[in-house]
């Protein structure tokens, strides 16, 4: 019992439990957004864009999470301009900006080597964190999840239809615009819990498996907040124990929970699927 | 001068590393017209990720790489078509969740195992420290792939622009669908050792894209990416030498400057040909109203 409860005693363990979970429930709420919309390559587009960012900012002795959103931003809208002004298909755009994004962000490293830990921006390391970076991951997440809390039922009607947000008096294109700034922000503090590489597991898996769950949208929200809280919380806690790295514990047992709905899930899932199909041949040779 | 220039050359690690990066970028330029064309790119970048557990299990039963990186890039294809066909979420979604769930279990297996693989080497390839034996089975491999795309390449091409007359034409489409995965993979697997997993997928990508923007034609559109691909790695090999960093990353910066003026290029002659035809218009206007 006690061997169990030896995380809590560390003061690094309890923040770093803290601030995963926190940042867990932020990624989780946009990942209800992002299934709607099948967004999920953008995350993982915007994540490994903000690598050079990341890379100059450390440098310069900025804070990171400014050259990240720069970065992030200036990859965004090079997405948008090479897809309007070229026959490229918006997949092509995405692959094409990020893999140069993330090329250029290793190209800078390696020309200094020493000053930025090239496994921490890639891996992330929620133990190791510095306090000046929590509190920025912290405001980062607070920010998004007020502005989701607030305005979820606009979203959900501007991801629905847009036509009719605009009758009913939202600006679609300032809340997609919104929606963008914190989506890269959000990625941006994932990034420090699971690394550069697996934040489009944190932001795609959650949704996806509390779609299979429920068809009902704000059930959707909880399903996938409460998944990204006790995975993140879980994952912490566990990292502890096997000595690995926190974010792929985290992305792991999100997967397993993906796939347990899967398979078991009582409307969606493969069984019922199965006992369905069975039953509808039944009725139809009966 | 030309001492200084010719330096690289008299390395013998630098001459492998030429003629390894050339080995690579021919089939996966081919392959990349193929994406491009498609919109695959995302199959790619799955595949390259989902290799990672592959290769350390290979590593720690003390197989060679490539098989263990095969096996788990066609698992992921596999896995990720079984689920989309028995549920409601889209394949993007689907990729992306298989691809991050497997590169989160090689991560996990590759701290567990503590071996003296670099994870930035396969991150990021070592294109510099390859060994004979690795390069051998690039080459195979790279062979392989080259010569199933020129046997069949009309088959793909014809998949891509039209599934439905390839299906009456007698060609097996879901086949297809999964060979071009293996192929995907193959490529990858090829790539591995020497640009790593994630920049390989810009090889991928970024010579199509290229030739997608100036080719008319689909003969043109592989010669041109073929052109960027080889030229760029070699370029990037030869940059990297003098100016001391990754190989890699230099290789797809310079395909994305090759990217960048083709595309402002092509910005610039679509607005001469618009001007041209507004100029037209307005002669041809002017001629007919009586002054």
């Amino acid at each position: 019992m006690e061997y169990l409860l030896e995380p809590f005693g560390y003061e690094y363990m309890v923040n770093a439990m803290l601030i995963s979970a926190l940042i867990g429930v932020v990624c989780a709420f946009l990942s209800a957004f992002l299934m709607l919309r099948g967004w999920s390559l953008i995350a993982d587009a915007l994540s490994h864009a903000t690598v050079p960012g990341v890379a100059i900012a450390y440098m310069a002795g900025l804070p990171f999470s400014i050259g990240a959103f720069v970065s992030g931003g200036f990859a965004a809208v090079s997405i948008l301009f090479i897809k309007r002004r070229s026959l490229l298909k918006e997949d092509v755009a995405i692959g094409l900006i990020f893999t140069t994004f993330f090329a250029l962000g290793l190209f800078l490293l390696s020309l200094s080597p020493s000053t930025v830990d090239l496994q921490r921006i890639l891996m992330g390391n929620i133990l190791a964190i510095a306090p000046w970076d929590a509190l920025q991951m912290v405001i980062i997440s607070i920010a998004t999840l007020l502005f989701l809390t607030i305005y979820w039922k606009d979203l959900l009607l501007v991801f629905f239809d847009e036509q009719q947000a605009w009758m009913a008096g939202i600006s679609p294109i300032k809340l997609q615009i919104l929606f963008f700034a914190c989506l890269s922000a959000t990625t941006l503090a994932a990034m420090q819990t699971v690394g550069a590489l697996l934040v489009i597991a944190v932001v795609v898996t959650p949704g996806a498996t509390a779609y299979l769950l429920s068809d009902k949208f704000n059930h959707i929200i909880i399903i996938s907040i409460c998944i990204g809280l006790f995975s993140a919380l879980l994952g912490t806690y566990l990292s502890y124990f096997i000595d690995g790295v926190t974010g792929a514990i985290i992305v792991c047992l999100q997967t397993l929970c993906f796939l347990v709905a899967f398979i078991f899930a009582p409307k969606q899932g493969l069984f019922s699927n199965i006992k369905r199909r069975k039953a509808a041949l039944r009725n139809h040779y009966a | 001068m030309l001492d200084t220039l010719m330096l690289p050359f008299q390395f013998s690690f630098m001459n492998k590393a030429f003629i390894i990066v050339t080995l690579i970028s021919i089939p996966m330029a081919i392959l990349s017209c193929y994406i491009v064309l498609k919109g695959w790119s995302l199959m790619g970048d799955a595949i390259a990720h989902a290799v990672l557990p592959g290769v350390v299990i290979a590593h720690l039963l003390a197989l060679p790489l490539a098989i263990g990186a095969f096996i788990a890039g066609l698992c992921c294809a596999l896995t990720t078509g079984y689920i989309k066909e028995n549920c409601r979420i889209r394949e993007d979604t689907v990729m992306g969740i298989v691809f991050s769930g497997m590169f989160a279990v090689g991560l996990i297996l590759f701290h567990q195992a503590n071996s003296e693989l670099h994870l930035t080497h396969l991150l990021l390839g070592d294109v510099l420290g390859i060994s004979n034996s690795s390069m051998i089975e690039t080459g195979i491999i790279s062979v392989f792939v080259l010569l199933i795309l020129l046997i069949r390449g009309r088959d793909l091409m014809l998949l891509i622009f039209d599934p439905q007359l390839a299906q009456v034409l007698g060609i097996n489409v879901s086949f297809w669908h999964y060979g071009i995965q293996v192929l995907l993979a193959l490529s990858i697997v090829a790539a591995l050792q020497a640009v790593g997993m994630i920049l390989s997928i810009s090889l991928l990508i970024t010579p199509g894209a290229c030739a997608l923007l100036i080719s008319k034609r689909f003969g043109d559109m592989v010669i041109v990416s073929l052109c960027v691909a080889i030229s760029c790695s070699v370029l990037g090999i030869y940059t990297s030498f003098y100016i001391d960093s990754a190989p890699a990353a230099t290789i797809v910066l310079y395909m994305a400057v090759v990217f960048c003026s083709i595309f402002c290029y092509k910005i610039y002659a679509d607005r001469q040909i618009i001007q041209k035809h507004q100029k037209k218009t307005l002669d041809i206007f002017s001629a007919s109203t009586p002054s």
